[in-house]
Parts: C-alpha cells; sequence; structure tokens
C-alpha cells in the first residue's frame, strides 16, 4: 500500500474515534452527565441554628451563644474573587494576601461558599452588607458561638466543645452526627449533647455564572438545641470558685434531700472558649498540664478517705451492737494489733463514741473496726454508697474502692489481717472514695435514713426532670445510730477541742468530719464533708483539697465558703 | 475543477467559522463588561481579515513562497525570539506579542513557516521534474538536518511554554517524513531517539505540564485544580445529548462553569448546545475540508506544492483532532485552538491564510 493511503487511513480512524468518544459522552452517559450539569449550578448555602444554652437553678445564664459574623466568598470567576477580596480587605483592613491564602485553604468545592474571615466586627458586618448588589458574591454569614459569660466557672460541669473524634463518631454515627462536627467534650455538654445540639439548615439556591442569586428551589429551616437547666446555683458556685482558686482539690455543695448539686468545683480548671476560639498553643497546654486541669476531680478522682471514714465504721459498730453510746475505749496514744503497733495522732485518754468522732480518735476505731470485722465494715460502706458509682448525670464517674477479705483472697491470692481491719477503719489502704461519694454519704445523716442519688440537670428543654431523677434508697438503720452519729459530728464543730472547732465560730451550726489522708509521695490531702445548717440540714458540703496539708485547712475552707454564703443571705 | 475545491473549502470554512462566532456569542453574552460583549463582534473583524487573506492567498503564487522561503523562517525565529523578551505574559504563558490593539501569537505563524520551509527543502525547484529528493537522502540530510531546523522553533515555542504546539510541530514532521519517502528505518531511528529521553525529559517539564498529563491519565486526582476543565467539559459535552440543549440555553458554558469556552474548550460550548448530532456534524466538515486538503495535495504535480498541500492538511487534521479529543477528555489538556472556530485573531488568519495557499496550489496546476 502506498503511504498517503495509510495516512489516510490513518485520519479516517482518528475521526471515527472521535465520532464514537462523541456518542460515548453524549448517547450512553449523556443522562449522567445531564445530572451533574444540572447539579454544577446549584449552591448550597447553610444556616446554622444555635447551640442551646445552659442555665442555672434560677434561670441565670452560665453558657450561651453570641451571633460572630463570618464573610464567605461565593464565585466561579477569578476575576470576580479578586475584586470581592480586595473590597473585603479595604473594609476589614486585612491584607488581600491573608485573604486569597486563607480562601484557598477553605476551598471546598465551587458550589459552596468560601470562608475567608472568620468572626468579624458588627459594624464591618454592617458596611460589607450594604454592598449586595455591587457584589453579590460576597456573603456576610451570621453564625452562632458558643460564649462564655463567666469564662472558666463550673467548666468542669460544662465541658467544652470540639470538632468530634473518630472515637466518638463511630460511637455516634447512627445518630446522625458527622465528620467535622462539633460536639461536648465532658460535663452537660457531652452527656446532652444530644439535646444541645442544634440542627443545621439551608438553602438551596439556583445562581448564575456570577453566583448571583437567581431562585430559591429548598429551603430547611435551622433548628435550635434545646436548653438545659441545672441544679447549680451560680452565686454558690461563684463562691465555690472564689475560695477553691489556686488550691488542687474540688469542692461540692449538694442538697442533702433531693441530691441537687448546687455547686461543684474542680481545680485547676480551664477556660472553655480557648476551644471555640481554637487557640491551638493554649489547647496544646490544658492536654500536657501535669495537673491534669481537664479532670474533674469532684467526680472523676478517688482518694483515701482517712477519718471521714470513720463514719462508716461508727455505723457499723453501731449497727452490729458492737458498740452503744455508753461504750469507752481507752486511747493511750497506740495500740498493739497483732505484733504490730498501731498508733493514734494523739493521747486521747477515755473516749465515749461522741468524743472518739469529734476528735477524731485513731484506737477506738482500730477497736470497733476489729469488733465489726472488715466484711462488714466493707457491707456498710457499700450501704452508705461508698465503693459503686452514684449514677450521677456526668460522665467520668469513678466507683471509688473499698477493699474486703473476700476480694484480697480472689483478686490477689493473700490473707486479710487484722492489721488490715485497723488500717481500713480509720480509712487508709486501698480503700479509695470520690469528694461525690464522700459527701452523699454525710447527706444520709443530715436527712436520717435515705441513700441519694446525685444529680445535676433540672431540667431539658422545658421538660423538669427532677421527678424522674430524684431517686432515695432508704438506709435501713436505726434511727438512734443516725443521731448518735449526727450528734458526734456536730460535736466535731462545737466541743472545744474538735477538729473542726474552727467553724464553731460562725452564725449558723455546722456538723462535719475532717479527714488527713496519708499519701505514699507528698503532703497529706485533706478532707472536711459536713452539712448545715444542724437543726436543719440544707446543704451537704464536701471540701477536699489535694495534698492539701491536714483537715483543718479543708475545715478553714468550708467555713469561708459558708461565711461568705451567710453573708450573701443564700443559708 | 478549481472552482469545485475552491468554493467547497470556502463554503465549509465559512460555515464552520460562523458556527465558531455564534458559539463564541452565545459563551459571553452572560458575561458583563464590553470586553466580554464585543468579542463576538472582534471575532468576526477577524474573520473578515481572514477571508480577505484567504481571497488573497488563493490569487497569490505559491511558488513565490519558494523564493520567500528563508526570509519566512528568519521571521518566524525573529518574532519568536520577541515573544521571549517583549511577550504578554497571559494564562501564565509568554506566547503573545502586543501590537497596536491586538496581541498575536507568533506560534502559530511559526507553524505554517515551518511547513512552508519544511516542503522547500525536500522538493526540487524545477517545476517539471516530480520526483522528490529525500528518496535517495541519507541519514544526515534526510532526518538531522531537517530536524535541526525544526528543532530551533520548536524549543523556542515550548519554552513558552506551549508544550502543545512544539509536539504537534513535531508530529506534522514526522508525517511529512513520511509522506516524502524517507526510509522507513530512518523515520524510527527518529521516533526512537525522541522516544527514549522521554522519561528523562519529565523533569524538565513545568509542575503544571506535569499535572496535566496526570490529570490525562486520571482527572479525578484534582477536580478542583488541573482536572477541573477536563471534568466541566466532559459534563458539557456529555449533559447535551443527542439534540442538544439549545442555543444559549447550555448551562455549563453560560452559567461559566467551563472555562476557556470561547477558546480552546469552544467544542465543548458547541456540543453542549447541539448535541450529539451538531457535533458530529462538524467534525464531519471538518473531516471534508481536511478530505479537499488531501485530494489537492495528491493530484498536485509539483512537489513544493504537494508537499506544501499535505503539510497543511496534517497540521489542521492534528489540530482539530487534538483539540477535540482534550475537549472529550482523550487527549491531555494542551493549549492548541481549534481552528476556524476558536476566539483568537492569530489562529484565524493563519488558517484561513493556508486554506488559501491550499486553493491557489490547486489553482496554479491547472494553469500549468
Amino acid at each position: 500500500m502506498e503511504r498517503k493511503s495509510i495516512l489516510n487511513l490513518i485520519i479516517i480512524f482518528m475521526f471515527a474515534s472521535l465520532i464514537i468518544g462523541l456518542l460515548n459522552l453524549g448517547i450512553l452517559q449523556g443522562s449522567k452527565f445531564r445530572r451533574l450539569s444540572d447539579s454544577n449550578c446549584i449552591r448550597l448555602i447553610s444556616q446554622s441554628g444555635s447551640r442551646g444554652n445552659i442555665l442555672d437553678r434560677n434561670g441565670d445564664i452560665i453558657v450561651d451563644n453570641k451571633i460572630s459574623y463570618d464573610v464567605m466568598v461565593l464565585s466561579q470567576d477569578l476575576n470576580h474573587i479578586d475584586q470581592a477580596l480586595t473590597l473585603i480587605s479595604r473594609i476589614l483592613g486585612v491584607e488581600v494576601k491573608e485573604l486569597r491564602m486563607a480562601f484557598k485553604k477553605n476551598f471546598i468545592s465551587s458550589s459552596v461558599p468560601v470562608t475567608v474571615a472568620t468572626n468579624i466586627e458588627l459594624k464591618d458586618a454592617i458596611s460589607l452588607g450594604e454592598y449586595k448588589i455591587e457584589q453579590p458574591s460576597i456573603i456576610v454569614a451570621s453564625k452562632p458561638l458558643r460564649h462564655y459569660p463567666y469564662g472558666a466557672l463550673a467548666s468542669h460541669v460544662i465541658g467544652y466543645l470540639n470538632e468530634i473524634d473518630r472515637w466518638r463518631l463511630t460511637k455516634l454515627e447512627d445518630y446522625g452526627y458527622k465528620t467535622k462536627d462539633i460536639v461536648g467534650f465532658g460535663g452537660v455538654e457531652e452527656k446532652y449533647d444530644y439535646y444541645l445540639r442544634q440542627e443545621e439548615g439551608g438553602l438551596s439556591v439556583e445562581v448564575n455564572h456570577r453566583g448571583k442569586f437567581m431562585r430559591v428551589l429548598g429551603f430547611q429551616p435551622p433548628r435550635n438545641g434545646k436548653d438545659v437547666v441545672l441544679t447549680l446555683d451560680l452565686k454558690i458556685q461563684k463562691i465555690v470558685e472564689e475560695n477553691l482558686s489556686g488550691k488542687k482539690g474540688s469542692v461540692i455543695l449538694m442538697d442533702p434531700f433531693s441530691g441537687e448539686i448546687l455547686a461543684l468545683a474542680s481545680y485547676p480548671n480551664f477556660n472553655p472558649a480557648v476551644f471555640v476560639n481554637k487557640r491551638t498553643k493554649l489547647i496544646w497546654g490544658l492536654f500536657n498540664d501535669p495537673d491534669a486541669p481537664l479532670i474533674n476531680r469532684a467526680i472523676g478522682s478517688s482518694y483515701p478517705p482517712a477519718s471521714v471514714f470513720k463514719i462508716v465504721v461508727a455505723s457499723a459498730g453501731l449497727e452490729l451492737k458492737k458498740i452503744n453510746p455508753s461504750t469507752r475505749f481507752v486511747c493511750q496514744g497506740s495500740i498493739m494489733v497483732g505484733a504490730r503497733k498501731f498508733s493514734c495522732w494523739d493521747v486521747h485518754g477515755s473516749q465515749d463514741i461522741f468524743q472518739a468522732i469529734a476528735h477524731s480518735c485513731d484506737v477506738f476505731f482500730y477497736k470497733t473496726g476489729l469488733l465489726s470485722g472488715a466484711q462488714n465494715i466493707h457491707d456498710y460502706a457499700l450501704k452508705l454508697g461508698l465503693g459503686r458509682n452514684a449514677g450521677f448525670d456526668l460522665a467520668g464517674e469513678t466507683s471509688g474502692f473499698i477493699p474486703s477479705p473476700l476480694w484480697r483472697k480472689i483478686n490477689k491470692f493473700q490473707n486479710w489481717f487484722d492489721g488490715d481491719t485497723a488500717n481500713l477503719s480509720i480509712g487508709q489502704g486501698d480503700c479509695l472514695v470520690s469528694p461525690l461519694q464522700a459527701t452523699n454519704m454525710l447527706a444520709v445523716f443530715a436527712n436520717r435514713g435515705y441513700l441519694l442519688s446525685p444529680y445535676i440537670v433540672k431540667a431539658v428543654g422545658g421538660l423538669d426532670l427532677s421527678v424522674k431523677k430524684k431517686r432515695l434508697t432508704g438506709v435501713p438503720f436505726k434511727k438512734s445510730t443516725f443521731e448518735v452519729i449526727a450528734k458526734g459530728l456536730a460535736k466535731v464543730v462545737s466541743d472545744a477541742k474538735g477538729t473542726g472547732n474552727v467553724l464553731s465560730t460562725l452564725p449558723i451550726k455546722v456538723a462535719g468530719k475532717t479527714g488527713t489522708a496519708q499519701v505514699s509521695r507528698g503532703a497529706t490531702h485533706a478532707w472536711f464533708v459536713g452539712f448545715f445548717p444542724l437543726d436543719k440540714p440544707r446543704y451537704a458540703i464536701c471540701v477536699f483539697l489535694e495534698n492539701g496539708g491536714s483537715g483543718h485547712a479543708a475545715s478553714v475552707m468550708a467555713k469561708q465558703i459558708i461565711e461568705a454564703m451567710n453573708n450573701q443571705g443564700l443559708i | 475543477m478549481t472552482r469545485n475545491s475552491f468554493f467547497k473549502i470556502l463554503i465549509l470554512a465559512l460555515i464552520i467559522a460562523t458556527l465558531g462566532v455564534l458559539s463564541i456569542y452565545s459563551s459571553t453574552y452572560q458575561k458583563e463588561g464590553t470586553q466580554w460583549q464585543d468579542i463576538y463582534k472582534r471575532q468576526m473583524l477577524w474573520l473578515i481579515i481572514g477571508l480577505a487573506c484567504f481571497f488573497f492567498m488563493s490569487r497569490f503564487n505559491y511558488r513565490k513562497l519558494w523564493d520567500a522561503n528563508y526570509f519566512i523562517y528568519g521571521a518566524a525565529l525573529f518574532f519568536l525570539l520577541l515573544v521571549f523578551s517583549l511577550g504578554v505574559i497571559r494564562l501564565g504563558a509568554q506566547r503573545w506579542l502586543k501590537i497596536a490593539w491586538f496581541n498575536f501569537q507568533p506560534s502559530e505563524f511559526a507553524k505554517l513557516a515551518i511547513i512552508i520551509f519544511l516542503a522547500r527543502y525536500f522538493s526540487r525547484k524545477s517545476i517539471d521534474d516530480t520526483s522528490l529528493l529525500s528518496g535517495k537522502f541519507g541519514i544526515f540530510q534526510g532526518i538531522i538536518l531537517p530536524f535541526i531546523f525544526v528543532a530551533i522553533p520548536m524549543f523556542l515555542i515550548i519554552e513558552q511554554p506551549d508544550l502543545g504546539s512544539g509536539l504537534m510541530l513535531m508530529l506534522v514532521f514526522v508525517g511529512l517524513l513520511y509522506l516524502t519517502n524517507v526510509r522507513l528505518k530512518y523515520i524510527f531511528i527518529l521516533l526512537l531517539a525522541l522516544i527514549l529521553p522521554l522519561p528523562f525529559f519529565w523533569h524538565f517539564l513545568h509542575d503544571y505540564q506535569k499535572q496535566r498529563l496526570l490529570v490525562f491519565l486520571n482527572p479525578n486526582i484534582d477536580p478542583l485544580g488541573a482536572g477541573y476543565t477536563v471534568i466541566q467539559s466532559r459534563i458539557a459535552i456529555g449533559s447535551g445529548g443527542f439534540l442538544g440543549r439549545g442555543w444559549l440555553c447550555g448551562s455549563q458554558s453560560q452559567l461559566y462553569f467551563l472555562p476557556e469556552s470561547h477558546t480552546d474548550f469552544i467544542f465543548a460550548t458547541f456540543s453542549e448546545q447541539w448535541g450529539f448530532l451538531g457535533s458530529s456534524l462538524l467534525i464531519l466538515m471538518y473531516y471534508l475540508i481536511i478530505r479537499q486538503g488531501f485530494i489537492i495535495a495528491q493530484r498536485t504535480g509539483d512537489s513544493f506544492g504537494r508537499l506544501l498541500a499535505y503539510g497543511i492538511s496534517l497540521l489542521l487534521t492534528l489540530q482539530v483532532f487534538i483539540n477535540i479529543a482534550m475537549n472529550m477528555g482523550l487527549a491531555p489538556v494542551v493549549g492548541l485552538p481549534l481552528p476556524m472556530m476558536s476566539y483568537g485573531g492569530s489562529s484565524i488568519l493563519v488558517t484561513f491564510i493556508a486554506l488559501g495557499i491550499l486553493v491557489n496550489i490547486d489553482r496554479t496546476r491547472n494553469v500549468f
């Protein structure tokens, strides 16, 4: 064949292949491309509702939202984008280069507006809005942002907001959560996220090549999240946090009849606003702080209860009739248990139960504990709500731990000795209690007979939950047991030598128990648990200071808190 | 016969150019600003100038190009060098010279100049001697020397950067070699010499060129960057369906989703509005024009005229094929206009001049 005919054939083949390509695109895949073409000129403009507010028991706002204005650019035409960016930069006083970089970074697809500046000021938003006709590609969108008027106040109760992580996403996907969603972490924000969270709405509109609005194709109104009302009292919470500030530890105030938490503070705390502003450096600092400011120490950490645990031992002794109010033990500063010497922190002489509680005499409780038996002490501790979850609203509650001979045998293959019983009787050893559990235990003696299940959320979206939340479990103790121990607790403060005597100067009568927990390293932990006013208890209180010294330090702080509450007429 | 090919080519070219103006109008009338509104008028003006050139060249004895050959080649080199120093940078490439009120693209003229040069190189001066020199050429005369002459302007064009035009010139060169009866062995040697170092040349490509080649293999690796045009253009062509969406009705080109909808991607604009039917008729018309070119070449006795006709036809073929194939995503995106349709004065002028030469070759043949 001649070369020119071969070339002719090649050319015919080339043009035939063009026709075949056309056939494939236009006829075989025509409907698919028609659909793609239609979706090209449709724009989605999202409108977000606002997340539910968090209020205190009186309806005062703890966390709400403020409107922030974002500038978005919607256009395909590079010339128009440049014009628009120049205009925006003139009004905001930001360099065009920065805006261009933001545009590049945030570009998702040509059908979605690109955010170039966030959180601009109201007056800038208004002046940009005036260019709506000239520059239709500029969109000023208002977006509610979480606002914390009190900064770090009650941060552990509230929690913070952040982008959803993988673990939560896999768990919550079925409930309509998507990647990049902002969800609550910790506290009420996490536990009640499903109610608090808003529903995105938006417009789908048809636009022309300049991004100019042609007509609305569909609209879904955004839905605001539901408000959550807490049982917290903002005034008490403020007093508590002012006093606790700067000391590691936690303070809880609870209604001893209903279980409503009136104040719950943990320090070190954090400012949830840093997560809203995406202050990466500060966030990183929070996660890497060795003091773990994100941990809610009031519910999430447990500590040796020390002398606070003597209340359990006393209850066991009285209920099991091993001791009675007239039983007296002599404290000579120490006692021999087996071959080991267990000492008391002082020499108290002859003590009855009232004095023993007031002076926190170790020898009295070594003897009472040894008479009652370790397993019984364990059982009574559980009856008083220790060693198990209280079923609290917030995530991250710890159950604490109460050892028993049986546990020791099964898990450690070791025998239980009398020395262990003696150790347990003063709340040392493996025994661990969280501040919330300690508060809850004291409430039983304040209300004389009911174990509460503490709660912090009063109502969600206008629906009062307190009826459902208020669960009272009867504690089947003799009435006299409550009275005897309550009298002892009152003497802690009123007795001149009582460990909590510092509180006696208050105009309000307080009952309570101090504790000084030995730790393997560092200073002792300081406890004060109690309730007040004595005759008609309205508040159960727990002050716990991590490595805060002796129980005296905690008593002093409790005194300051109660004093401030009294000054503000809250009692 | 003369009248015949003259009218065939003129009428086909006029129809295609008219469709081009309609498509340019439809893709720009929605845009604001007079520079966009007037673009179809400018194209019409170019068309009139182009037609004048066509009539002039069809009367102008092409044998004079033989004598002017070195001057034309030198002028093409001069303008290409001028682009380097004075060129206007548009769309990231330095391809244009600003002369008075229009932008002039020397690489378009260089394509024609190289074809004239090659036709001259492989043929004899005597009109009566119809045999070609190249059959007797050895490898140096047959391949290496012409390659050097082609490579210099080609290098300048590729450096602009305009990879598409440069590589197309190489293809025209190979095609002409094939038609001038240079031994196949030599052609294969040349092809091997060109293809083997390709992996090495990869490093010399600009990032955007690499990206385009990668995107050609899979447009979805970069749907918003380099792949965007291909995706949008395929959507435009595909959404046309069988009959098209009608003139001024396609959303892809009307609402400006398709970039370069009035220049390199005018085929997609056309296809969206006129559908499979219109597009295949358009392709058929292009084929008929090119077919005329080859027929003219085959019946021309003069070796210079024959090679010139072949070269012009090959140039048209490759431009049309590569442009339409890239519109459909079958070829990588290179900056090649669609002859007679795309907006652009230089392209229109050169195409009509080339068609004029083609007609003149046929006319002159009959005179002798």
